[in-house]
């Protein structure tokens, strides 16, 4: 296969699945034979915490981007359909 | 002093002269319409920045301002940035100039530039060769001089991979060291930003620009100023680690041996063989988070608030990543991918962690093999062993560089410095002795 892009169709859709799978049980069986006994690994949270009460000012323009975004919009509003998603 | 406008005007003119050619690298998927206005502001400073006459190009995952931060698909194929990204809004504040946003893989996934829904980006060094990615746009760009330096991202290699096909420095921080706010993710615990430029000492520079703590990612933290001036000094004492295992393509692992015999006979530097147990796991540990985090990252793109939603419209390989990392996060697969893999990605952590209390650097081929042809077929697993010595520094959150180390047939070949965990000074410095030694 090459790696160009392309669109892709529904047929080519469930063969890229399939081809996933496969792809991550292979790598999950060699991941397998790996006899170490591992930790879990920790997350130190006190250097990452954010500070309480500072903020920076909000951007005017941001908003007036964001909706010039948005594929449906109302004056101030975002329209999306119920259980479309 | 350097002035920003001409320096802008003769790039954008040897853009133009490469799109008409019929030769077109597609380095940039969008110029800077603003561009000019801004240039002329900065000549106009009386105090100007440390970046003040830099031309840069930015990967089209990261958000500036007003531009389009497409990730080289058609889901965002009309978003337009609302914010700066805090790297952006760092070089700003240091008057370097943004002048477009740069091609690169669909949502930064794969290793040779081909992804891109608006069409692969050829190599300026061979333009029937890939660039290599996935910021392909930001290391040609820089490799054609479309620019002085470019950001770029890399989660597996996204960053030396194409600075090595291209013959550039490219540069990918310790996990934590630049702030990632305003980065459109492939996969949060693994992605950093970082430059790409012609020479180390550039790289120092838009480095120390960028880096440093953001309360906007909760995983920065602030780590010692780079010292621009020390990256000059040849440091003594260095014991460089090589790995036993060499790969497939003598001609690069030769190219690489002869390099590092020559630094260390110039520089008295020791060479110490290092065997690496979980290494050759690397690529299997890391596709497994990629895929996983990927998804998850990609649920927010479903059309309502902005762009397409992204199964319509994308690619093979995002679609790849997509339904293959919504599979192995069914319940039923609990913990036989994504938690093994991330059980086994602290081995490796641990593994440098010993390796860098005997040795300074380790110094590998960036990449193992040449880049193919663009077009030409090849398997996926073939593709994603372009990466297999990048995705390691990844894993364990170092730091590492690729610079230019020769040429095989003419195409540039990389050779990687990987460093511990906030050690770019000594990284830098490093990279610096062996590029005097081709001065």
């Amino acid at each position: 296969m090459d790696f160009l892009w392309h669109e892709v169709s529904e047929k080519e859709k469930k063969e890229i699945k399939e081809e996933a799978k496969d792809i991550m049980d292979s790598f999950s069986k060699r991941l397998s034979k790996i006899d170490k006994k591992i930790g879990e690994s920790l997350i130190e949270r006190k250097k990452c915490e954010r500070k309480e009460g500072e903020s920076s000012e909000g951007d005017i323009e941001f908003r007036e981007i964001m909706f010039e975004n948005a594929p449906q919009k109302n004056k101030d509003f975002i329209i999306a359909e119920k259980k479309k998603w | 002093m350097v002035n920003t406008q001409q320096k802008l005007k003769k790039y954008l003119e040897e853009i133009k002269k490469n799109d008409q050619k019929g030769n077109k690298i597609n380095a940039f998927l969008q110029l800077n319409p603003n561009a000019k206005d801004e240039a002329k502001k900065i000549d106009s400073k009386r105090n100007k920045g440390k970046l003040a006459g830099y031309i840069i190009g930015v990967k089209s995952a990261i958000n500036v301002k007003g531009l389009n931060a497409s990730c080289a698909s058609k889901t965002l194929e009309n978003y337009k940035a609302p914010y700066d990204a805090t790297i952006i809004k760092k070089i700003k504040d240091e008057d370097g100039l943004i002048i477009g946003m740069n091609n690169c893989d669909e949502f930064c996934l794969g290793g040779s530039g081909e992804t891109s829904a608006y069409g692969p980006t050829k190599n300026p060094k061979n333009l029937r060769l890939i660039s290599g990615g996935s910021s392909s746009g930001s290391a040609a760009s820089v490799s054609a001089n479309f620019c002085d330096m470019s950001l770029g991202s890399d989660t597996g290699g996204s960053i030396r991979n194409p600075s090595s096909h291209c013959g550039v420095v490219g540069v990918k921080p310790t996990y934590g060291s630049v702030s990632r706010y305003g980065l459109i993710d492939v996969s949060m615990s693994l992605d950093q930003i970082g430059p790409i430029t012609k020479n180390v000492n550039e790289a120092a520079l838009l480095l120390s620009v960028i880096s440093g703590k953001d309360e906007n990612d909760s995983i920065t933290r602030d780590s010692e100023k780079l010292n621009l001036r020390e990256i000059e000094k040849i440091p003594k004492n260095i014991i460089v680690g090589v790995l036993e295992f060499k790969i497939k393509d003598q001609r690069i692992q030769k190219l690489i041996d002869d390099k590092i015999k020559k630094v260390a006979d110039k520089y008295g530097w020791k060479i110490k063989k290092l065997e690496m147990e979980f290494l050759d796991l690397a690529v299997e540990i890391y596709y497994p988070l990629v895929y996983v985090e990927f998804f998850s990252g990609t649920r927010r793109f479903d059309g309502r608030r902005y762009g397409r939603r992204i199964e319509e419209v994308a690619g093979p390989e995002v679609l790849r990543r997509i339904l293959g990392g919504s599979e192995i996060t069914r319940s039923e697969y609990h913990g036989r991918y994504y938690h093994k893999s991330l059980k086994a990605k602290k081995l490796i952590e641990e593994e440098f962690e010993n390796i860098f209390k005997k040795v300074d650097c380790i110094i590998t081929p960036t990449i193992p093999r040449l880049p193919h042809k663009i077009g030409e077929k090849i398997s996926v697993k073939d593709m994603y062993d372009y990466d297999a010595l990048t995705i390691p520094s990844n894993l364990a959150g170092n730091c590492a560089i690729s610079i230019p180390s020769g040429e095989i047939n003419g195409i540039p070949v990389g050779m990687q410095i990987i460093c511990d965990k906030f050690k770019e000074q000594k990284m830098l410095q490093i990279a610096r002795s062996i590029e005097k030694l081709d001065i």
